[in-house]
């Protein structure tokens, strides 16, 4: 009986596993589409809107690796722009002083960020709750400082982060911000399958068990302090990429480009985006894009004061963040689920 | 692995379909030599703070570059062309310059990019809106790093201010000839970038050593706690040390501040470089008129307050009718002395505009614009120098910059090893009304 019963459940498994998007197979299906349609979209639109979908694509990955770190294992990370700014200056030294491609730079960014997040989540791991937050917060605020005090790493100046001339291959008249487009898009359409697998993975498991009840989980053989570095630090190693993108698109790397606010802009897009749901990242990263945008062109419109100048796109950033935790606080797509 | 036939066949042929599309990829239009300008009209930028710490200092840049163009449009424009300026606020981030830097050329697509302001800033935002790549002008770069005059570096980019270094020799040079000062130990604050390490560099190849090696810090990191601590511990220099300060307005008003706080304001000499000599933001930022007073600065400019320079006076008129409620000062003066140099470039350039045309407009006449300068301007085939030159000052209880020993000496110099020396330069007179005829 008992041996039949687990027949009929492996067997709905396999079913519901094939069923579903969320098996591995289709989500590679949909990645590669994914790719496919974007490679086509970035043929159609001007320079300006790939520059633009650039940052989209980086921010998304920013964004991953918060919904990874806070989302799945529940931890809350208030100083994601310093891990950030930790991949950025690995990809920038990088290039600069190893000479080595642009890619496997953007890959030191994420190792080296990945490196840092597991010395400091080791570190960290005991903390919980608002402890981490204020322990990352720290992090945000002094690790831009700390880098003025290291002359490899340019001072206030910081270093240049240049990818170089676009591919030969594509010849002179290329656009370099199509290459850009190419590159983020990529990285952020394999952060968000690597993410997703994880997340369908042991490890995804065992992170939703500590984040839900974490003595319940550690009575279950879950080692909750390693499963916490474990998501520190491969979310900064996200984090870290996102880094190394951020920068390549500014072509520096210095420590103004990493305030707080970056940190907890990212914390935002991802509240919108819903924390537990991965698949509306582009969504979050859209929306930091577009709002300052939407401000300035309403700005214009209506002709406004330096203090509204100053407080309007922070004033839609917060707006939208209310609004997304009161209506949809599992994110957009809980919208659509509802209706059916 | 994948075992299943159909995806995997699914997998290749899009592999396939997106290497083929790769290679396949349109070629995006290219910006070309004429983008901005119509039979009536010439789009220019600018990305400059107008929010945040720095735009308090610099904010009133566009604006008043804006009020200029104004008036020459109101007047018939640049060979019947109405100039508009499209200002972007980068808060003086380069992340932020940079993007805005390349919305301006990407997506509002002007002609040329006026009066960019900030090292870090422009740097950053330089490569990243790809200036050199697409040809388009940065003109009148509104910084003192010597870099931009590098035609191998930055191709389309041309220095107004002089550079930093310039400064800090020609204010080597002046502590060395003024008995006052040559016999007192000195030091130096400096914003730690290009900006101060320029300063450092210059008072260096200036032959002036200082009495310790300079304090430097990150741009907005100097603090009260940090100004009191340096000033505290100088404070046991015998003498009347000089402080020689190298950084932004703001800066120069905390450690002036802390001095006042310590009751120190006696005990140095306080000598500010033009960018943080300010008075009017030295003022405006709680520092006491007697301490503003006898503070020794540098510009190249008339003084803002000198309603008898004949270029002030214009500038003043301008701004009072076209920039309304904006109270006029160092930065306006200048945002309207680079639109007045703008608008001669473009005149310059002739009626059919071209990126390249203007460039070697500038390249060719730029040294005989009239400016508000009291320095020459060094324009040439081989350089994109702005102004060479400073006079030293000192600041009075209204804020006025004055002569130091009341005669104006105008000193000249380079970026490199030439020697300081006083000029007899005499710049030409205002166009008539302000509205340049070359």
């Amino acid at each position: 009986m008992l041996k039949h019963r687990k027949k009929e459940d492996k067997k709905d498994h396999k079913k519901k596993s094939h069923s579903s998007i969320d098996s591995p197979r289709k989500r590679l299906f949909l990645f590669i589409l994914g790719g496919w349609l974007l490679l086509l979209l970035s043929n159609q639109v001007d320079e300006f809107s790939l520059y633009q979908g650039a940052f989209v694509a980086t921010y998304a990955v920013g964004i991953a690796s918060i919904i990874l770190l806070t989302g799945y294992s529940g931890q809350l990370s208030l100083g994601h722009g310093a891990l950030m700014a930790v991949g950025a200056y690995a990809g920038a030294l990088t290039i600069n002083n190893l000479k080595w491609h642009p890619v496997v730079a953007l890959i030191m960014a994420t190792l080296i960020a990945g490196l840092f997040g597991l010395l400091l989540g080791a570190a960290v791991a005991r903390f919980s709750g608002p402890y981490l937050a204020g322990t990352t917060l720290a992090l945000a605020i002094s690790l831009p400082s700390l880098a003025n005090q290291f002359p490899i790493l340019g001072g206030q100046q910081g270093l240049i982060f240049d990818v170089g001339a676009t591919p030969a291959r594509f010849g002179d008249e290329f656009s370099p911000y199509k290459w850009f487009f190419w590159i983020a898009a990529l990285a952020a359409l394999i952060i968000i399958w690597f993410v997703a697998n994880i997340a369908a993975s042991r490890f995804g498991r065992t992170f939703r068990a500590m984040r839900d009840n974490p003595i319940a989980a550690q009575l279950c053989g879950v080692n909750v302090a390693r499963q916490k570095v474990t998501a520190f630090a491969i979310s900064s190693g996200v984090a870290g990429l996102s880094g190394g993108l951020l920068v390549m698109l500014i072509t520096g790397v210095s420590p103004s480009a990493f305030p707080l606010s970056l940190s907890l802009l990212l914390l935002s897009g991802a509240v919108v985006t819903g924390l537990y749901n991965l698949k509306g990242v582009i969504l979050g990263g859209l929306v930091l894009v577009v709002i300052p945008e939407i401000a300035e062109s309403l700005l214009t419109r209506i002709g406004g004061s330096e203090n509204l100048a100053i407080s309007l796109p922070g004033f839609l950033v917060s707006a939208l963040l209310i609004l997304a935790v009161m209506f949809t606080p599992n994110g957009p797509e809980h919208i659509f689920k509802r209706k059916h | 692995m994948i075992r299943n036939t159909r995806t995997k066949r699914a997998v290749i042929a899009s592999a396939l379909i997106t290497a083929g599309a790769m290679v396949l990829s349109t070629i995006p239009a290219q910006a070309t030599e004429t983008t901005g300008v119509t039979a009536t009209s010439i789009k220019l930028g600018i990305s400059s703070p107008k929010t945040g710490s720095a735009g308090l200092v610099y904010g009133k840049v566009p604006g008043a570059m804006k009020a200029y163009f104004d008036y020459i449009n109101a007047n018939g424009g640049v060979n019947g062309r109405k100039i508009t300026l499209v200002s972007h606020d980068d808060k003086y981030l380069p992340r932020l310059a940079a993007t805005q830097t390349t919305k301006l050329v990407l997506n509002d697509k002007v002609f040329a990019i006026v009066g960019a302001l900030g090292t870090a800033t422009h740097s950053n935002a330089y490569n990243a809106a790809r200036l050199a790549r697409n040809n388009v002008p940065s003109l009148f770069v509104n910084t003192g790093f010597s870099g931009f005059a590098s035609k191998a570096k930055y191709p389309t980019a041309f220095m107004v201010l002089p550079s930093y270094a310039m400064e800090a020799k020609i204010m080597a040079k002046f502590i060395k000839d003024t008995p006052a000062l040559a016999p007192q130990a000195s030091f130096l604050i400096a914003q730690d970038d290009e900006f101060g390490i320029d300063g450092v560099g210059g008072f260096k190849s200036g032959g002036h050593t200082f009495a310790a090696t300079p304090t430097l810090y990150p741009q907005g990191g100097l603090t009260s706690a940090l100004a009191e601590g340096a000033l505290t511990s100088l404070s046991a220099v015998p003498g009347k040390p000089i402080l020689v300060l190298f950084g932004t307005t703001d800066t120069t008003a905390t450690i002036l501040k802390a001095a006042e706080k310590l009751a120190l304001t006696n005990k140095f000499t306080f000598m500010a470089g033009s960018v943080g000599g300010d008075a009017n933001t030295l003022l405006a930022l709680g520092v006491k008129a007697t301490t503003v007073d006898g503070v020794i600065s540098a510009s190249f400019f008339p003084d803002a307050k000198d309603a008898t320079d004949e270029y002030v006076k214009q500038f003043m008129e301008i701004n009072t009718k076209y920039n309304k409620g904006v109270s006029f000062d160092n930065t306006v003066l200048q945002g309207m002395n680079s639109a007045m140099l703008t608008v001669q470039a473009l005149r310059a350039a002739g009626k059919n505009l071209t990126r390249t045309g203007l460039m070697r407009a500038i390249d060719t006449k730029g040294s005989t614009f009239a400016s508000a300068g009291l320095a020459p301007l060094n324009y040439s085939a081989t350089s994109r120098v702005g102004y060479n030159g400073y006079w030293i000052g000192q600041l009075n209880a209204k804020g006025e910059l004055k002569p130091f020993g009341g005669k104006l000496t105008l000193y000249t110099t380079d970026s490199a090893s030439a020697p300081v020396t006083a000029s007899t330069f005499v710049r030409k007179s205002i166009p008539k009304n302000g509205i340049p005829n070359n």
